[in-house]
């Protein structure tokens, strides 16, 4: 049940990730009512047109969650890894890690860019911090 | 003339490590205690609604589930069905019966649950789909992401979450047949160890091989009943399929629909359920329904269970058994099987004095479903 040999293959006809190859990130774009989505799909969630393009995104995000994984579930993935939920700036929301980062300073709220990372046959968008992150973070607020 | 659908019957078999039993077998094992439990017999099930536990197959080549289990148990029913909800297929394909029942198509219905994903070969640290590719793999790792947010914006504490995990172990202690009778303290909840931060080992529910059966049957068939019938005051659902483009995904469960709307049908509040059967798969999922339910305010169910409130003989009675974390993994049947014995008065050791109204719920997937029942004696 650890095999993920099949959503890879299945993935590497995304033109999400055709475009992470090239060094662009793509969110698919409805042309009836402007709204931007991913993972990319053949309607528009938001008004059901089935008349989908595709916009290319600042990269520009911020740490919406985030886990540590302390325990390894899968040989390719080695622990401590920053698994996180970012919001990127033009809306839509992707899972993806944090990296350049220690695990214990990856905090909601932060704000990150996208970095384009091989890991397998794959290019994948990845995340790093915007700046260095402190040992002494802001206390954080009610409503990050 | 409508019908009313009660709850009739209930039958489990052991939890834990049962090598050498197969799903059928123990799916047969509990079937046979609950039908006799309601003083049927074979000859009177017209209904059968099943909950494939998290390592058997909804669907095998061609073949339903219903489908194997009802040609093993030599039957030709009048409604069938097979749950795929999840954690929260328990609690709906006990809705399905009630709704089938009341709409005239059975008077009978089983609804079961078996598993063997102890003892099966594998794990459940599947990857999440296409998300897999960024190390997304398992439901606690999903658990966490919620369990992060709630810490960030509310100071939810490790100790919170200890006192979810504590209480189900000291519950379970007066539970002859829990899987995990073993006390924790909060020493052992910080040792254990960390697999997703914030959550631990002893934020997890068990794994379990078992089975599970409760008896729905229509009212007018009270007649035939061993034990006093079990009423279905109110059911709901509640689902969140659009996951995280929804930027509340993580914030709240589908229950803070589901639990409010389930408790207005039913003209109550959650102070006045007197036993919650809240599925607790993880920690934060019991703090996080707590909120929903209205048990407590949003964002104040880390000082709500602090101080013993959800343990034994505490304010609210919280899943005596034990429930996922230490009685055993029983889909969510174990939940409604709890509830009617609460409300029987026949939970033993475990009796909440007076008990009459139940809630039972069930949670399921990436954090995408949701169901409760309503249950009165």
């Amino acid at each position: 049940m650890n095999d993920t040999s099949g959503t890879i293959a299945e993935s590497a006809a995304d033109p999400f990730l055709d475009a992470s190859r090239e060094g662009r990130l793509l969110a698919a774009e409805c042309r009836a009512c402007l709204h931007l989505f991913l993972p990319f799909g053949p309607v528009c969630p938001r008004c059901w047109s089935i008349n989908i393009g595709q916009r290319e995104l600042s990269g520009a995000g911020e740490v919406a969650t985030f886990t540590v994984y302390r325990q390894s579930y899968h040989p390719d993935f080695s622990v401590p890894y920053v698994l996180a939920l970012i919001a990127l700036v033009e809306g839509p929301r992707m899972i993806s890690n944090v990296i350049d980062c220690a695990p214990e300073l990856v905090r909601i709220g932060m704000p990150v860019t996208v970095r384009f990372v091989p890991r397998g046959d794959l290019v994948l968008p990845l995340f790093a911090p915007d700046s260095s992150p402190t040992r002494n973070p802001e206390p954080q607020g009610e409503n990050p | 003339m409508p019908r009313k659908a009660v709850i009739a019957g209930i039958g489990h078999t052991v939890f834990g490590r049962l090598e050498g039993r197969s799903v059928r077998d123990l799916e047969i094992e509990a079937i046979r205690m609950a039908v006799a439990d309601a003083g049927f017999a074979r000859a009177d099930i017209d209904g059968l609604i099943t909950d494939p536990g998290p390592a058997q197959p909804v669907i095998e080549g061609i073949e339903p589930h219903y489908l194997g289990l009802g040609r093993q148990l030599g039957i030709d029913p009048d409604f069938v069905g097979t749950e795929v909800l999840g954690g929260a297929s328990s609690v709906s394909s006990v809705q399905r019966a009630v709704m089938a029942i009341e709409a005239g198509l059975c008077s009978v219905c089983l609804c079961v649950y078996g598993d063997t994903a102890l003892s099966a070969s594998g794990s459940f640290s599947y990857g999440r789909g296409a998300e897999a590719v960024f190390g997304f793999f398992g439901a606690t790792g999903l658990h966490a992401l919620a369990a992060q947010r709630h810490m960030a914006r509310y100071g939810t504490r490790p100790e919170h979450l200890a006192e979810v995990a504590m209480a189900a172990r000291a519950n379970a202690l007066r539970t002859p047949h829990a899987q995990l009778k073993r006390p924790l303290d909060l020493d052992g909840y910080l040792a254990s160890r960390m697999l997703a931060e914030p959550l631990r080992r002893a934020d997890c529910c068990l794994i379990s091989d078992g089975a599970a059966a409760v008896v729905v049957c229509a009212a007018d068939r009270l007649a035939d009943l061993a034990t006093p019938a079990i009423n279905v005051l109110a059911m709901g659902q509640a689902h969140s399929l659009s996951t995280i483009a929804n930027a509340d995904h993580f914030d709240q469960t589908p229950a803070a629909r589901c639990g409010p709307a389930t408790l207005a049908r039913a003209g109550i509040t959650a102070a006045d359920v007197d036993v919650a059967l809240l599925y607790d798969c993880f920690t934060i999922v019991v703090l996080m329904q707590l909120e929903a339910y209205g048990f407590c305010q949003p964002g104040e169910s880390g000082p709500f269970v602090t101080g013993g409130r959800i343990a034994p003989g505490g304010e609210l009675a919280l899943n005596p058994t034990g429930g996922l974390m230490a009685e055993g993994y029983g889909g969510g049947m174990l939940h409604v099987i709890e509830a009617v014995r609460q409300l029987r008065g026949t939970a033993g050791a475990r009796q909440i004095a007076g008990a009459r109204l139940a809630l039972v719920s069930g949670h399921g997937l990436g954090m995408n479903t949701h169901a409760s029942l309503v249950l009165g004696g």
